[in-house]
């Protein structure tokens, strides 16, 4: 069917099966391959986007229910040419970054909570990061970057 | 100029991942690719009696059909047993039976479920219990006719190898009237290393050779892997490898490239192969389940006069990296402690089970946990104290390895010194009141580094920055964007922003061994670091002649090279390099490094890979944990590391990689496990059921980094990636039991398991029958000769 969807600000039909995977079309449609698709059934949290301001998996959202909806992906959180986000430099900062598959979406995940609590404690990003799984950093870099930036805020 | 050795430098590469750009091999695809879907058998064990291709081959979009045909070469580590498909045998659910490349991948998979297949079931072997009992059917049938790769090793029907040590006169000190004997067994599940980039390839055949893009740790390994499997020269083959998202030793091994290559030749056409996750699930190459039996005879002093080892490893259908690990059983269950004597047969196990594989750390984790619960059973029995029973035993300079080499250096004494300080920054246990149970461990573990070869090459550009061309890999440890380039720049003294890493690329670097093993600042380091004083020498040659003096006097520094004493008279090195334009041609330097072999002692070891250790890396850990009585659930409070580094290029890094190898170590320890159903399929086939440590399961580890051990590594480094995972089973069953007041037999340490301790009698555990108790028995092979011919 045809979607039309924005995407990081463009406006585009795509053709697509509906039950298609947003996190797919954004991949293969878009070629926007900062999206990353790494359990495929919601658990990881690698693939969150924007959906409408909303932080959503998109491995779990069926192209057809976007239709007409605004998405916002990793791409986007900071201009090509312009600098990081506060949470992206916070996280760059700590040297948080090790393989760096579950960044794109834990970013959209961190960048998202901040917005609803500004000034985070330790449980409450641990409480807030169930839904991001990393393989590689442990995770204690990751959660002190983000009440340090919730500190400063 | 600061100096960059010991600094905490960012990575080079964290923006573009934080900004979504660092393109993976997932990542590449320029919407003309073919996808590619295997037929992979739904049984564990049988025979492939009919294989129709044809329904698949007639399908609108499908361009390419292959199967066992088309891949003639058998692969292997160490012996050649695995087709890359199904020739006749079945040996695990899983298994690859054909592959399809089609349009996309949803005709891909719609063609291999048109492919009909007729086969013949046979009773699977799940367990080693099963594979080795008397009479099993043998899985390899034909294994005395396999090829073997590298080494030598017994090996008998189910049993794909044999390593065994044999040190001293291990009967006579059992024997003595004034030894107690102490026995402990230990059983650890199967770990799916689950990097978040799956198993990847894209390939294409361009110019009559394989051109493969893939994200694996060990480039020229795909390339002789893939030229095996395909019948091809190893120069036909070409591997490029991008930034690669984890590989914790799954992408150590070949695995999806020679199916793209094949199918890329097949079609003309470039290919992309990527496993599903849950694929991965059912056919990573696991850290293998084990089984262990050890003994040891202490004198009422403490010394360990006897030790007596038996272990049996699954390596599953294909031997794979076991046989090679085997060694490592040696030096990691019986390392750390002096033994007045020694002897140890480990196996490695065929089942009807997918391979296992390496996975960080590999044997050393469970190994190291069943010694260090052995040595916290001989402190319980025997009334010793668990920190002063391993100071006074563990290994010191010149005494002798489990293989009879002698150690260099006071390492393991001092970091349980150390351990001691640290623990004092802890918060300690807080109360003991709560109705929880609490418990603490000491535990200290040996691991290696697996040198090996590496070569590097460095072109002095004219504008005076440096390119760096190796074969290194980097999964995400830092070592190519944090660690090397630090230290070339630190030969060159030049900004290590002008130094350049290329990616990794098999037609422009020459030959290294993997990333992996701890090994890429050792090894590419030190080749990189050679090929820097290589590029210096000329350097200085030229410089000498601009400045109408001899190069021995000459100094380079702060990116100028300058008369020693005299600092007015100096030229930079961007002026030296861009006169060698026109006097000698661009300047580059070439560097390579391999290990030193250390070798057991005649007689010593028979079946070993790695007779003796050429870089060994020591650890300490300790963890207090609480354990809820009715729940069995282990709550890890405080945990902290003692790392034996030889030298800190960048500690932060350094902390990184401790902080992310204590926390999947915790996973392995508490709640990680591969187990199968009757049909052999893994039970964990997502995140849901597999689930890996999230953010709440972890604390924040006290690290104290132990620097100056010998280390023949550039400026004294040893690897730091790797061993941060080495104790925390140790450290945790260590914590539990202490917890529980009971001895822990076996991980990973679900609350239902913790629950069945607590609430079973003392001495209750693992029943492990078909581990032999008596080590001659457990022999195969010419148990006599192995005793003769051994050191007194």
């Amino acid at each position: 069917m045809l979607i039309q969807i924005t995407v990081n600000g463009e406006t585009r039909g795509v053709h697509a099966p509906p039950l298609m995977s947003l996190g797919r079309v954004l991949r293969e449609e878009f070629h926007l391959t900062g999206t990353k698709l790494v359990c495929g059934e919601g658990f990881c949290g690698s693939c969150q986007v924007f959906l409408d301001d909303e932080a959503v998996n998109s491995c779990l959202v069926p192209i057809a229910t976007a239709d007409g909806r605004q998405v916002r992906t990793i791409e986007s959180i900071a201009e090509p040419r312009g600098p990081l986000s506060p949470v992206q430099q916070a996280l760059k900062d700590a040297d948080a970054v090790q393989c760096g598959m579950c960044f794109p979406g834990m970013i959209v995940s961190i960048t998202s909570f901040l917005e609803n609590c500004p000034h985070p404690s330790r449980l409450d990003v641990q409480a807030a990061l169930v839904g991001n799984l990393c393989r590689c950093t442990g995770y204690e870099r990751i959660v002190d970057a983000v009440v340090m930036l919730g500190a400063e805020g | 100029m600061q100096s960059a050795i010991g600094a905490n430098y960012p990575r080079r590469d964290a923006e573009d991942k934080l900004r979504g750009r660092v393109k993976f091999t997932i990542d590449h695809d320029s919407g003309q690719m073919l996808h590619v879907a295997l037929l992979r058998s739904e049984v564990p064990s049988g025979r492939l009696i009919a294989l129709d291709l044809e329904p698949a081959r007639r399908m609108l979009g499908v361009r390419g059909v292959i199967s066992a045909p088309d891949a003639p070469g058998i692969y292997g580590v160490m012996v050649a047993d695995h087709p890359l498909f199904v020739v006749d045998e079945i040996r695990y659910t899983g298994e690859p039976i054909a592959a399809v490349a089609a349009d996309s991948l949803e005709i891909a998979q719609a063609a291999v479920a048109a492919i009909r297949v007729e086969i013949e079931e046979f009773a699977p072997l799940f367990t080693m219990a099963e594979a080795v009992a008397p009479g099993a059917r043998e899985l390899h049938p034909g294994w005395r006719d396999y090829e073997m790769l590298a080494g030598e090793g017994e090996r008998d029907g189910n049993i794909s190898w044999q390593s065994t040590v044999v040190r001293g006169d291990v009967d006579g000190e059992f024997a003595r009237d004034d030894v107690t004997i102490v026995e402990t067994l230990y059983r650890a599940g199967r770990q799916n290393q689950t990097p978040f980039e799956p198993r990847a390839v894209v390939a294409s055949y361009e110019g009559g050779r394989f051109v493969i893009t893939t994200s694996t740790q060990f480039p020229w390994s795909v390339r002789s892997g893939v030229a095996r499997v395909v019948g091809v020269q190893p120069s036909d083959v070409r591997v490029i490898v991008p930034t690669v998202g984890g590989g914790f030793g799954l992408k150590f091994e070949m695995s999806l490239e020679p199916f793209a290559a094949l199918l890329a030749r097949e079609t003309g056409r470039s290919v992309k192969f990527v496993n599903s996750r849950q694929e991965e699930q059912q056919t990573a190459l696991c850290r293998e389940n084990a089984e262990i039996r050890i003994r040891s005879a202490v004198t009422a002093t403490g010394e360990i006069v006897g030790r007596e080892g038996i272990m049996m490893m699954d390596c599953g259908a294909y031997s794979g990296e076991q046989p090679f690990l085997c060694s490592m059983v040696t030096h990691t269950l019986f390392g750390s402690y002096k033994l007045g004597s020694a002897r140890l047969v480990s196996q490695s196990v065929y089942t009807s089970t997918p391979p296992t594989g390496a996975f960080r750390a590999c044997c050393g984790t469970y190994c190291v946990a069943a010694l260090e619960r052995h040595t916290d059973e001989i402190c319980a029995r025997m009334g010793f104290d668990r920190w002063e029973f391993r100071r006074q035993n563990v290994l010191g300079d010149g005494d002798l390895g489990p293989t009879g080499d002698t150690f260099k250096g006071d390492v393991l004494g001092p970091m349980l010194d150390r351990m001691v300080e640290l623990r004092k920054r802890s918060t300690g246990i807080r109360s003991h009141h709560d109705g929880l149970l609490y418990g603490t461990s000491i535990t200290v573990g040996t691991w290696f580094i697996f040198v090996g070869p590496s070569a590097a090459t460095i072109n002095l550009n004219p504008d005076g920055t440096a390119t760096l061309i190796t074969a290194g890999v980097e999964i995400g440890s830092g070592s190519t964007m944090q660690a090397i380039p630090q230290i070339v720049a630190d030969v060159l003294q030049i900004p290590i922003g002008n130094v350049t890493v290329r990616e990794a690329d098999t037609d422009s670097a020459g030959y290294d061994g993997g990333a992996g093993g701890g090994r890429s600042t050792v090894s590419l380091g030190a080749a990189s670091a050679d090929a820097a004083v290589d590029v210096k020498r000329k350097v200085l040659e030229l410089a000498a002649d601009m400045l109408e003096v001899d190069a021995v006097d000459l100094v380079l520094e702060n990116g100028r090279v300058f008369v020693d004493g005299v600092p007015s008279v100096s030229v930079s090195i961007q002026e030296v390099a861009a006169l060698a334009q026109h006097t000698t041609g661009p300047i580059a330097g070439t560097g390579a490094f391999t290990g030193i072999g250390n070798r057991a002692v005649a007689g010593c070891a028979a079946g070993h890979y790695i007779g003796a250790l050429d870089l060994p890396v020591f650890a300490v850990h300790e963890a207090d944990v609480s354990v809820d009585p009715d729940t069995g659930h282990v709550t890890v409070i405080d945990y902290r590391v003692v790392q034996d580094v030889g030298r800190a290029i960048n500690p932060r890094a350094v902390y990184g990689q401790i902080q992310g190898g204590v926390t999947q170590g915790l996973g392995y320890a508490l709640h990680e496990e591969i187990t199968f159903d009757d049909h052999g399929r893994v039970r964990q086939q997502g995140f849901e059921t597999y689930r890996i440590p999230l953010s709440g399961d972890t604390v924040p580890v006290l690290v104290d980094l132990f620097e100056g051990a010998p280390s023949f590594g550039p400026l004294g480094v040893k690897g730091a990636g790797e061993v941060p995972i080495l104790n925390v089973a140790a450290a945790i069953s260590c914590a539990v039991a202490d917890a529980i007041g009971r001895p822990v037999f076996e991980i990973p340490l679900t609350p239902e398991r913790v629950l069945s301790l607590i609430h079973e009698r003392p001495g209750a555990g693992v029943d492990l029958p078909h581990v032999q108790t008596d080590w001659r028995t457990a022999v195969i092979g010419d148990v006599e000769e192995l005793l003769r011919v051994a050191p007194r």
